[in-house]
């Protein structure tokens, strides 16, 4: 029998409880996203109601790593391993948390004329999607090379949403009656790039995990 | 890096004709605890006891290579063992208290250095005893038998006995085995604080215990040192794979 069989099934176990946490939170985001771009109040709601499964298991991998830490007292990648799926569990609350942001901002924007904005927030929603969903795909397979690009990547989407605002604004000079609908358009985007942020944190982490170093000052100026 | 006290220079040991070191270089810094680890039969007690030369008792041993204490070979020719084992001192993995009383005990060393003065002997055992953190549980019972004291004071005393001749170096082999979890408490306090004025090395099986108690960890495997490095980085990311499979238990 492999030696500590027993722990190394509670690893497992911990793994597969953090990707059912994470596609939860994945799919909360891509339905928000959803919502906000089609102005579907029904999704956004439905994606608000949901939330709360998404912190029950953030409970629960927590009450679960600190039984490990407590039982097994574990060390090296063992330890690195649960710090690391702790950390990757708080961002991911707050992704779940981003999407019913940006379904507030859905509900919202689903009474009012559509806006001229929807394809230019595009491009940053699928930057900031690709990032979570390479994340997590570097999670997976423990792949610090794929969680260092999408470190890179963050520059991507903040330059993107730094552009967006821009775009928004002279919109908003040239339109006054959009302002309203402009203002709730900036908040999302914002929120589109806290997504990107939350992806990013989770990538430093696989890189904690897998190599014992910090991603944090190689790849964020 | 601090103080070097005890270095290791290419040291091999042979049982026979059996290698049981192969080549440990490293270094020991004063006023530090290192712990060596490994699995049983890697080399780490055999390495411990030729840091002060216990090995010559067992016939058919040989060493290769340079021990050395504040850089004197240990192994030179014509060095004095009994007054190097005075500079070393060694804790045993099980309490060996002589069958005395808990003062002839710890006087025993300071006797057989032919100290002589009633006063200056009980001086001696009590600072000897309160640095073995034993002396508030034997002060009304120093001249009862040591065999009566529990298995935890036992190692205490022998600790004491261990610190009457006022070593530089103290070797701890498995020193809190023996011991319930509250004595082994008492044993790790006691090693933060004799670290002040010692130089520890100690073996242990748990990795807990060194982890708690040591500043550097060497791990041992088939008479090979594969890693020395601080004991943080020891258990959070040490460097070689072997090292990471065996504290994390996957092997040993």
């Amino acid at each position: 029998m492999e030696q500590r069989a027993h722990f190394t099934r509670k690893l497992e176990e911990l793994k597969l409880m953090v990707l059912r946490m994470a596609a939860l939170a994945e799919s909360a985001v891509h339905k928000s996203v959803k919502a906000f771009l089609e102005g579907d109040a029904d999704l956004a709601e439905e994606i608000i109601k949901g939330d709360s499964a998404i912190n029950d298991l953030e409970d629960e991998i927590d009450a679960f790593n600190l039984e490990l830490l407590a039982l097994d007292q574990p060390m090296a990648v063992d330890l690195r391993t649960i710090v690391g799926s702790m950390r990757i569990t708080v961002n991911l609350e707050r992704l779940g948390d981003e999407a019913v942001n940006l379904s507030h901002r859905a509900m919202f924007l689903s009474s009012r004329p559509p806006l001229p904005f929807n394809s230019k927030m595009e491009k940053l929603s699928e930057t900031s999607k690709a990032m979570l969903a390479d994340s997590l795909r570097a999670f997976v397979d423990g792949d610090v090379r794929l969680a260092e690009q999408v470190c890179r990547t963050d520059d991507e989407a903040d330059r993107l949403t730094i552009q967006l605002l821009k775009e928004f604004i002279n919109d908003m000079v040239t339109e006054s009656r959009i302002v309203e609908r402009g203002v709730h358009a900036i908040i999302a985007a914002r929120h589109l790039e806290r997504i990107a942020d939350l992806a990013t944190n989770i990538a430093e982490s696989v890189a904690f995990i897998v190599e014992g170093d910090s991603l944090k000052h190689n790849c964020r100026g | 890096m601090g103080n070097i006290k005890v270095s290791s220079e290419n040291l091999d040991f042979y049982y026979s004709d059996f290698k049981a070191l192969e080549d440990i270089t490293m270094d020991f810094e004063a006023n530090k605890v290192t712990a060596l680890i490994g699995p049983s039969g890697c080399g780490k007690s055999t390495f411990l006891r030729c840091i002060n030369r216990m090995n010559d008792l067992i016939a058919g041993t040989r060493v290769d290579g340079r021990m050395t204490l504040d850089g004197e070979n240990i192994y030179a020719q014509g060095l004095d063992v009994v007054s190097l084992r005075r500079r070393i001192g060694m804790v045993f993995q099980k309490p060996n208290p002589f069958p005395k009383t808990v003062f002839e005990n710890v006087a025993y060393g300071l006797r057989v250095n032919g100290l002589k003065d009633k006063a200056l002997l009980e001086e001696r055992v009590e600072e000897s005893l309160k640095g073995a953190a034993l002396w508030d549980e034997v002060k009304d019972r120093l001249n009862t038998s040591a065999l009566g004291l529990s298995g935890g004071q036992q190692q205490r005393l022998c600790i004491a006995r261990a610190l009457a001749v006022e070593p530089e170096v103290l070797l701890m082999d498995e020193p809190a085995s023996a011991l319930d979890p509250i004595a082994t408490q008492k044993i790790e306090d006691l090693i933060h604080e004799l670290k002040k004025n010692f130089t520890i090395i100690i073996v242990t099986h748990s990795m807990q215990q060194a982890a708690r108690v040591s500043d550097k960890t060497a791990f041992f495997y088939m008479g090979r040192l594969i890693e020395v490095d601080s004991t943080k980085q020891m258990f959070t990311k040490p460097k070689n794979k072997q090292t990471e499979d065996y504290i994390t238990g996957r092997f040993g």
